[in-house]
């Protein structure tokens, strides 16, 4: 399932001092490093088992929170900014661009797996909006063009790092 | 030695070659207030605070002397310091820039916060989606952990015991709200808490907690190496300081900029030095003032408005967390304000029903007036609507959800009026 070993699950708790108060740096670490972009069954486990909370605690974290997620991801999640600064200023066409790319509704990852968007609230990036973020990195000032661009260059693996 | 129209806040910004380094950033009178501030009474600090009249700059504006006396005169031995830095405002990215090019002045104004209550715990809680950012913050911790001005016996001083811990948020925009953040960094769900008591008085792990915005904490620095009266001069009589300002929308010059309180209106929108007028070619009609539950103020009525507290309270708009976004003719506000709806029908965290139906009701009554659906009567089920939420939630989110709603009601009635669908009309004249 996750990529990421048990002993480096642990690696990441143990940096946080095993301290529940800094679960969500734990779950955001975990997820970020896993290939399918989630927090499985087992891991949830371990992090209640390892921070001595309830496992129900632990989920009503990972349904509360809007980063972490229960399924799995595709390997691109296109987040794009839907808040009014960029919205208004162009962003109003990414998802209907990227409905007609990727041929998928919101939400729902591409039958290879590789893409999936979905809209989220501002990311501190309006000075540069339309925006789309992908893990930590941010593409700014969008046009349809950039758009179709960007699935290219991620397809052809131009992005390594993401 | 600070001046009118030179930077403050970002005055070190650009300028260190090693942002989280202690050395480069004490070149930079780095650490200098903190400093000043041990040679200081406590009651002095107080006095400075008060003197520079500093308002609280995550957006409710209430002045920072008051909030530090009280947290001061709190009973308890514990007491902790929280740094709000979970910037999820929409048309905001001030925090972003100042924990990620000058982490370190955060930091100092925590350390002093820490001294004057004797504190040993702070906190700051930084989203889920400045996750680079909290690295830098991290090492900026670590390198002045290095340097003496975190850990034990800081600055030489025999039991001034203090730490900072990096807390990270996950993208619950309601967190941004003060006692919901303590619930959240305590581990729990991020939902608020009944208010009162008042958080000075029972906040993280029920003990005095002071929580203030990261523009805050950098911005203590500054009057304590150089007075309070010299930083209130930068500002007006209702608010000392400069703020820092996020351009967003049509304006030619999106951006960060640090302006001095006082500032006029028309000089942010269309003076080279900032907005640069239109970037559209079209007329700029409205402004969205403070974040998404800010008012509305149309341009057309603002020629003469000042920007600082007291010049926006005259016109009914307040300058929340400093987010100027800006939108030109071919906005309708109706479109405009269906989209800020239908954020906090999203963000609203559920744990009271006016709040949580009701975002999604004036969701749905703006929709009809977007889509010339709306019929007689919804102008006032809106209005009705609106007083509702704000009046019964429970949370500053519920309550200010109607702020933008009204502006637009009040400058731009016509939109509405051309929502409500034609009743069906009896033909007039003639028997039948
Ligand atoms: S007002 Fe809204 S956000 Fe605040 S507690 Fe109630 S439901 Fe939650
Ligand atoms: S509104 Fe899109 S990044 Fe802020």
């Amino acid at each position: 399932m996750s990529s990421l070993s048990l002993s480096e699950k642990e690696a990441i708790i143990l940096e946080n001092d095993s301290d529940p108060r800094r679960i969500l740096n734990m779950l955001i670490a975990i997820q970020y490093a896993s290939e399918e972009g989630f927090i499985d069954e087992e891991t949830a486990k371990l992090v209640a088992d390892r921070l001595h909370l309830s496992e129900a605690r632990v989920y009503e974290i990972l349904s509360f929170y809007a980063i972490l997620k229960t399924e799995p991801q595709a390997k691109y999640v296109l987040k794009i900014c839907n808040s009014t600064p960029c919205l208004f200023t162009g962003g109003e066409m990414l998802s209907e661009v990227l409905e007609m790319i990727l041929e998928v509704p919101a939400d729902q990852p591409t039958p290879d797996g590789l893409f999936m968007y979905h809209s989220i609230p501002c990311i501190g990036a309006c000075d540069q909006g339309p925006v789309i973020k992908i893990k930590d990195t941010v593409f700014g000032e969008l046009t349809e063009a950039k758009v179709y661009q960007l699935i290219d260059d991620l397809k052809c693996g131009c992005y390594q790092e993401l | 030695m600070i001046e009118r129209n030179k930077p403050v806040l970002l005055a070190r910004i650009n300028k260190m070659k090693q942002v989280t380094d202690v050395e480069e950033y004490q070149k930079y009178n780095g650490f200098s207030g903190l400093l000043e501030a041990i040679k200081m009474e406590k009651e002095r600090i107080l006095d400075e605070l008060d003197l520079a009249h500093l308002r609280g700059r995550g957006g409710a504006a209430f002045p920072l002397g008051k909030k530090w006396r009280h947290l001061y005169g709190a009973k308890g031995d514990t007491k902790y310091i929280v740094c709000n830095a979970d910037e999820g405002e929409p048309g905001t990215f001030k925090d972003k820039a100042l924990l990620e090019q000058d982490p370190l002045s955060v930091i100092e104004g925590m350390v002093i916060a820490g001294y004057l209550f004797s504190a040993k715990a702070g906190y700051i809680y930084i989203r889920g989606e400045y996750r680079r950012i909290q690295k830098i913050f991290q090492e900026a911790l670590d390198n002045a952990e290095k340097a003496g001005f975190l850990g034990e016996n800081i600055v030489g001083i025999q039991g001034f015991n203090y730490t900072i811990t990096i807390i990270s948020g996950a993208g619950a925009y309601v967190c941004g709200e003060n006692s919901a953040l303590l619930n959240s960094i305590e581990g729990k769900t991020g939902r608020p808490r009944v208010k009162p008591p008042h958080l000075a008085d029972v906040g993280l792990y029920l003990q005095p907690t002071l929580v203030n915005n990261v523009e805050s904490f950098a911005s203590i620095p500054v009057i304590l190496r150089e007075g309070g009266q010299a930083y209130r001069d930068l500002g007006t009589e209702d608010g000392g300081g400069t703020k820092l300002i996020c351009l967003s929308g049509h304006v030619k010059n999106r951006g960060l900029y640090e302006v001095n309180l006082g500032t006029p209106l028309q000089e942010i929108l269309y003076s080279e030095e900032y907005g640069g007028g239109t970037a559209t070619g079209r007329p700029l009609k409205f402004i969205h003032f403070g974040g998404q539950s800010g008012p509305i103020g149309a341009v057309e009525n603002l020629d003469d408005c000042i920007y600082s507290y007291e010049g926006l309270w005259d016109n009914d708009l307040s300058i929340g967390s400093g987010a100027i976004v800006v939108m030109d003719d071919q906005v309708s506000i109706v479109d405009y304000l269906v989209n800020v709806a239908a954020f906090f029908a999203h963000e609203s965290c559920g744990k009271c029903t006016p709040c949580r139906l009701g975002t999604t009701r004036i969701l749905e009554l703006l929709t009809k007036f977007n889509t010339q659906t709306a019929v007689s009567g919804d102008l006032e089920r809106l209005r009705k609507m609106l007083t509702h939420v704000t009046n019964l939630s429970a949370c500053g989110l519920g309550q200010s959800v109607a702020n933008p709603m009204r502006s637009g009601l009040t400058y731009f009635p016509k939109e509405f009026e051309a929502g409500i669908r034609e009743a069906v009309a009896p033909i007039k004249g003639g028997f039948w």
